[in-house]
């Protein structure tokens, strides 16, 4: 990969670090100000990874979207923006903690993947490859971070009662995983010869769909709090299964990434 | 009856049932596909009117998204049932400068409305692949370019290696004379000479059996290939429905091909023979009932999220 983009992505990767460590010392210090401060430079962290995603673009040619590695950078681009928007609104200190924490996440694990640039192969070559890929990873990013507000919820118990911004990321993800499925199958069908091939990709992308749609339909039913919470949980692990469960575990025609 | 049908238990039951089906199939059944068993088709069935059903109930007081989303996923339903009664898939292996109207699934034939004739397969790179000579031993590795007439000096082994050829797919013509068998790189090979010792010898080294030769020499040699990523395959087709005109048409990955109803998609080829290309022809009478339901559940989706 070119030094540049190199540069830009530990740049980012080392910003999200510092923005954790602002929120566990703004939340130690009980300071408002250094939370203030933790959200801004997660803001430069997503700006950093923004610069080395577009390097990137231009290096390859093409959309980086086309390998494990790539779309878990894809992935990332969504949290800090989703964080700051929720943050903005609910002015919880907890939510740029999150989109932090799954910032370093994310990263660790991205320096664990294959990184090495290949051109894409046939079966990739499409304009459906941005659209699918990136509004599966904003689906997964929203889910992340409304896992990540679930999971300090039942942490510090009386956040719980207060789950509003988890219902808003759950439907932002749920909105963009039924885009993400409905033109992953228009594609299949030009690419393979049929919108749905029960490939476990597919599968399990449809199982997490329902278990998020249940999830919506019980949070109506009464299950707020914590048992929305514990819910949320549940349905992340389904979300990190058809994510990266699928490709390492299972077979199947979507094992690029 | 209806109150049991319309109840969100009966969802949370059928997305149970479902989910312990998915998990089966794709985690432990070595079998035959759950989709296709009876008490899966039910399961579906069960769930499209328990949406309906819900949808229904509530259809006089609901807002419009509330109908458009549980009214889309009705439909995909039903699109996806409609796929299973009036779907045809079936194989058409070609040959270059062959005709056929004869498609094939599993053991059955099926006579299409319209015949195809591959003018041409082309198997395209996203840059010419280029050999590379690998020297080793023990833990030192160096690198040359293998080009066609060079001489690569080797003084710490006393040796020199000349690239006499390179072959892109070596096979051995009827006089038992190396020659490429095809334009693909399916069994790069590589002509050296070598000379060590003062004594040359010569030999021929693949891409695919990197461990020929070792013993032969004091040092280790491979020829590698680089840059061989496929771009795309494309088949050149003539296409002439019974009774009109024959026309042509190129079908590639991504790019398929539709004629009458039917689409032919560019499915595999085979490295080993530059004449062959495998499409696959379908018709799907129920997509387009599944897309609409996408599009509808979608409509419904962001009237939601705009709430």
């Amino acid at each position: 990969m070119a030094k540049e983009v190199v540069f830009a992505l530990n740049l980012a990767f080392a910003l999200a670090l510092f923005a954790l460590a602002a929120s566990a010392t703004g939340w130690v210090a009980r300071a408002p100000r250094i939370h203030r401060a933790a959200a801004a430079i997660l803001a430069a962290s997503w700006l950093a990874l923004t610069a080395g995603l577009g390097l990137f673009w231009v290096r390859l040619g093409r959309p980086p979207l086309s390998n494990q590695y790539e779309s878990l950078l894809a992935l990332l681009w969504f949290v800090a923006p989703l964080a700051l928007y929720f943050y903005r609104g609910s002015r919880r200190p907890e939510v740029p903690a999150a989109g932090a924490l799954l910032s370093v996440l994310f990263f660790g694990g991205a320096a664990l993947l294959d990184s090495t640039v290949r051109p894409l192969m046939p079966a990739l070559r499409s304009n459906w490859l941005i659209i699918h890929v990136v509004s599966s990873m904003a689906a997964y990013a929203a889910f992340a971070l409304a896992a990540a507000a679930a999971a300090w919820g039942l942490f510090r118990k009386e956040a719980l009662e207060e789950d509003e911004t988890e219902l808003r990321l759950v439907k932002a993800g749920f909105a963009f995983l039924t885009l993400g499925i409905a033109t992953g199958s228009v594609w299949a069908e030009s690419a393979w010869g049929a919108y749905w091939s029960w490939d476990p990709k597919e599968t399990w992308s449809l199982l997490t769909w329902l278990a998020y749609a249940a999830a919506l339909h019980l949070r109506r039913s009464g299950w707020r709090g914590k048992k929305f919470a514990l819910m949320l949980l549940a349905c992340f692990a389904l979300v990190m299964f058809t994510y990266f469960g699928v490709n390492f575990l299972l077979g199947g025609l979507h094992s690029y990434g | 009856m209806f109150n049991f049908l319309s109840s969100l238990r009966l969802f949370y039951a059928v997305c149970l049932a479902l989910a312990a089906a998915f998990v089966y199939q794709t985690v432990f059944n070595r079998g035959a596909p759950v989709y296709a068993a009876p008490w899966f088709s039910a399961l579906g069935v069960l769930l499209a009117v328990n949406i309906a059903a819900c949808a229904g109930r509530r259809a006089r007081t609901a807002n419009l998204q509330f109908i458009l989303v549980h009214a889309g996923l009705v439909l995909i339903i039903l699109g996806a049932f409609a796929s299973r009664a009036f779907r045809f898939e079936a194989q058409l292996p070609l040959r270059t400068g062959t005709e056929t109207s004869l498609a094939q699934a599993g053991n059955a034939l099926y006579r299409l409305p319209f015949s195809v004739k591959l003018q041409d397969f082309r198997l395209e790179y996203y840059r010419e692949p280029s050999g590379v000579i690998t020297v080793s031993e023990d833990k030192a590795r160096r690198e040359f370019a293998a080009v066609p007439g060079e001489v690569i000096k080797l003084p710490e082994y006393g040796a020199e290696i000349k690239v006499l050829r390179l072959l892109r797919d070596f096979g051995l013509s009827g006089k038992d004379k190396a020659a490429d068998k095809s334009p693909y790189w399916h069994n790069p090979a590589a002509q050296l000479e070598i000379k060590t010792r003062g004594k040359a010898r010569t030999f021929w080294f693949f891409v695919n059996f990197p461990g020929m030769h070792r013993g032969d020499l004091p040092f280790g040699v491979q020829y590698g290939l680089r840059d061989a990523e496929v771009k795309n395959f494309t088949s050149s087709l003539l296409i002439t429905p019974a009774g009109a005109g024959a026309f042509t048409g190129e079908v590639s990955v991504n790019s398929p091909l539709r004629t009458g109803g039917y689409t032919l998609y560019q499915s595999s080829y085979d490295p080993a023979d530059a004449g062959y290309s495998l499409l696959t022809v379908a018709r799907d009478r129920g997509a387009w009932l599944v897309y609409l339901g996408f599009g509808t559940l979608l409509c419904g989706i962001l009237l939601w999220l705009k709430k």
